[in-house]
């Protein structure tokens, strides 16, 4: 056996454990101008950042808004078409899959949407909501069918009668709930979660974060969590990446990033967490300025038009996500 | 409780209320719609009554025999709408008229209808190239010149299908144009919507999308545009068969009386003639639009409530 041939088969044992792997992922939104409508530029939503999710794990993914992480959630469904990388899931690379192939592979990853309005049709029934996603992928006797999703419905600490409602009678709350039940309805393998709290009210964001977490332990999924709070990727998370404008800066296990955050956005976001003892007052890192336009993104590092450490050479080189320490790594040239 | 009662008590019905029964309970409670609603049924009611009624309200129940004996009559006890000028009695022509312009009218809709959704929902939903392609097809069957295409496939299907027909195709095929525009940007706003982005990843095929998701929220549009075109569609009609390219003129239509009444002498002279196909018209185009309107009104979610 050659070198080539172990390497080789190494990765394919390493790629057995991780369920979801992300190589380089790159999705860019043209723009059109001039005349011809040629394109002119590009708004790098998503510019090139890779990490990989281990099977039963759940990875956070932070950032402010508009900084692509929905992008890269919907990217990864093949929602949107990526313009580079590779999205590897369980071993199978679905980024250039297309038609009723991809129709088949998205069984396997289903995704719960931010909007719990608008991400549920207003015309149709919630059983008819539910039971569609089955409906699609195979024949079921409509008896079973029915009682397999009152029983899903129950699961989410919804009544059976919610079946026969309409998605209208319900609570922001409780239309998530519907949400999840309809991702859960063809036992996917892994769940993208488009910040599936922030339209709720704190009060029941909870409830919902916690459902979400039995739900895992219960059915085995892994998650990809998208949130831009960061107490709610905390309680959520075994990893966590923090992206800037399409970057990935930093990825680390909770613990790490929380109690040693070394990439200087991080920082900054991590001193903004409210801290509820007023005794422990700790300095608040204010960062100044506007996040730069996607369509126009600095040189070099992304982050250092705002970077309270920016050197000279972070104008001129973007550094990439190294690993700093072990299973922590991020993307700064102070490290 | 008892504030329930003082808002005048909105009763929850028992079974859960979809959209459409919450539209259709305000559509019920509009008092121009359903009067519309009634006269519009009574109108299609008496002219499928026709060939029944005829012979009770008139002595000459023929509409197409010239009649020299019996030309010009006022209105009397024995001819409740009185003659025309060939002698054939107006009560008789106005209820086998409405046969015909009520067939035109929803034949033609019906065709518009289907086409211009079809067109548009696949436009707006494919978008791009497929959409670049209809939408400019579009444009060339709205730029047709509509009345030299009607003459022309008049001229070219006269005898092989049956005049009534040639109006209905010529009509429904030449105004698909704007129902189209229509559902499609109803479509391009809707599938904005994450249910749209939910279905694609539950792996709803696309047909289905457009069908189950897609069509159901655009519907109240639709409606609302089919109900507004079948009016101007039995004006169509009666403008065509008014100047001479509608429906063959042995044939009784609305248009057709009308077109009958067009010497000044009969214009000023005798009203009965022509007043009673020009009320007909006028009445149910009126309670079609008020009917459109309620549609309208009831199926606005953002007048809820």
């Amino acid at each position: 056996m050659t070198t080539k041939e172990l390497t080789e088969q190494g990765n394919t044992q390493k790629e057995r454990e991780n369920l979801l792997e992300v190589k380089n992922l790159k999705t860019y939104y043209p723009i059109h101008g001039g005349f011809f409508k040629r394109v002119v530029g590009n708004v790098k939503a998503v510019d090139d950042i890779s990490f990989t999710i281990k099977k039963g794990e759940t990875m956070g993914l932070v950032g402010e808004s508009g900084c692509g992480k929905s992008t890269t959630g919907r990217t990864i469904l093949r929602l949107i078409k990526p313009t580079g990388g590779q999205i590897i899931f369980d071993g199978e690379d679905i980024t250039r899959i297309s038609g009723t192939k991809l129709r088949k592979a998205r069984q396997d990853f289903q995704m719960v949407f931010q909007d719990p309005y608008a991400s549920l049709n207003p015309m149709q029934m919630v059983g008819d909501i539910i039971s569609e996603p089955i409906k699609n992928f195979e024949r079921r006797d409509k008896k079973e069918l029915v009682e397999y999703v009152k029983s899903l419905l129950v699961r989410v600490g919804l009544p059976e009668a919610a079946y026969y409602k309409y998605a209208h009678e319900f609570s922001g709350g409780q239309r998530q709930r519907i949400g999840i039940a309809r991702a859960l309805a063809l036992n996917p393998k892994l769940i993208i979660a488009d910040e599936p709290v922030s339209a709720l009210d704190v009060s029941v964001q909870s409830q919902v974060l916690n459902l979400l977490k039995d739900l895992q332990e219960e059915f085995g999924l892994t998650y990809l969590f998208i949130a831009h709070d960061l107490s709610v990727v905390k309680h959520m998370s075994d990893t966590i990446g923090v992206m800037y404008l399409g970057n990935l800066v930093e990825v680390a296990s909770n613990k790490d990033l929380y109690s040693e955050p070394l990439h200087p956005y991080t920082q900054a976001l991590i001193s903004a967490i409210p801290e509820p003892d007023p005794k422990l007052r700790k300095e608040r890192i204010v960062l100044q300025g506007d996040v730069p336009s996607p369509a126009n993104p600095p040189t070099g590092c992304p982050f250092h038009t705002r970077c309270p450490m920016a050197q000279e050479i972070c104008s001129q080189e973007k550094p990439p996500l190294k690993e700093v320490r072990p299973g922590h790594h991020v993307a700064c040239v102070l490290y | 409780m008892t504030t329930n009662t003082a808002y005048g008590a909105v009763k929850r019905p028992e079974k859960s209320s979809s959209p459409w029964a919450i539209a259709r309970r305000k559509f019920l409670r509009n008092k121009l719609a359903m009067i519309s609603t009634v006269f519009l049924g009574i109108v299609i009611l008496l002219s499928l009554l026709a060939p029944v009624l005829a012979p009770y309200l008139s002595p000459i129940p023929d509409i197409t025999k010239v009649n020299i004996g019996k030309m010009s009559i006022p209105p009397n006890d024995e001819y409740l709408l009185g003659t025309d000028k060939s002698g054939r009695d107006v009560m008789t022509r106005l209820l086998y008229g409405g046969r015909i312009s009520l067939l035109v009218g929803a034949s033609a809709t019906a065709i518009v209808v289907i086409l211009g959704t079809i067109v548009g929902s696949v436009a707006g939903f494919f978008g791009g190239a497929v959409d670049s392609l209809l939408m400019r097809f579009t444009d060339f069957v709205l730029n047709f010149p509509f009345l030299v295409f009607v003459i022309v496939l008049n001229t070219i299907l006269y005898g092989i299908v049956d005049g009534l027909w040639v109006l209905i195709l010529v009509i429904g095929l030449l105004s698909w144009g704007g129902v189209a525009r229509i559902v499609r940007s109803k479509v391009l706003s809707e599938r904005e919507n994450e249910y749209v982005l939910a279905a694609i990843s539950i792996g709803t095929p696309p047909a289905k999308i457009i069908i189950k998701h897609l069509l159901p929220n655009v519907l109240s549009t639709i409606i609302v545009q089919a109900t507004l075109l079948f009016a101007s569609l039995i004006v169509a009609e009666t403008g065509l068969s008014y100047l001479g390219f509608g429906v063959p003129e042995e044939t009784p239509s609305w248009g057709n009386m009308l077109a009958f009444a067009n010497e000044p002498d009969v214009l000023q002279g005798k009203p009965w003639m022509w007043m009673p196909p020009a009320l007909a018209v006028t009445f149910t185009i009126l309670s079609i639009n008020f009917i459109g309107e309620g549609l309208k009104d009831a199926l606005n979610p953002k007048s809820q409530r």
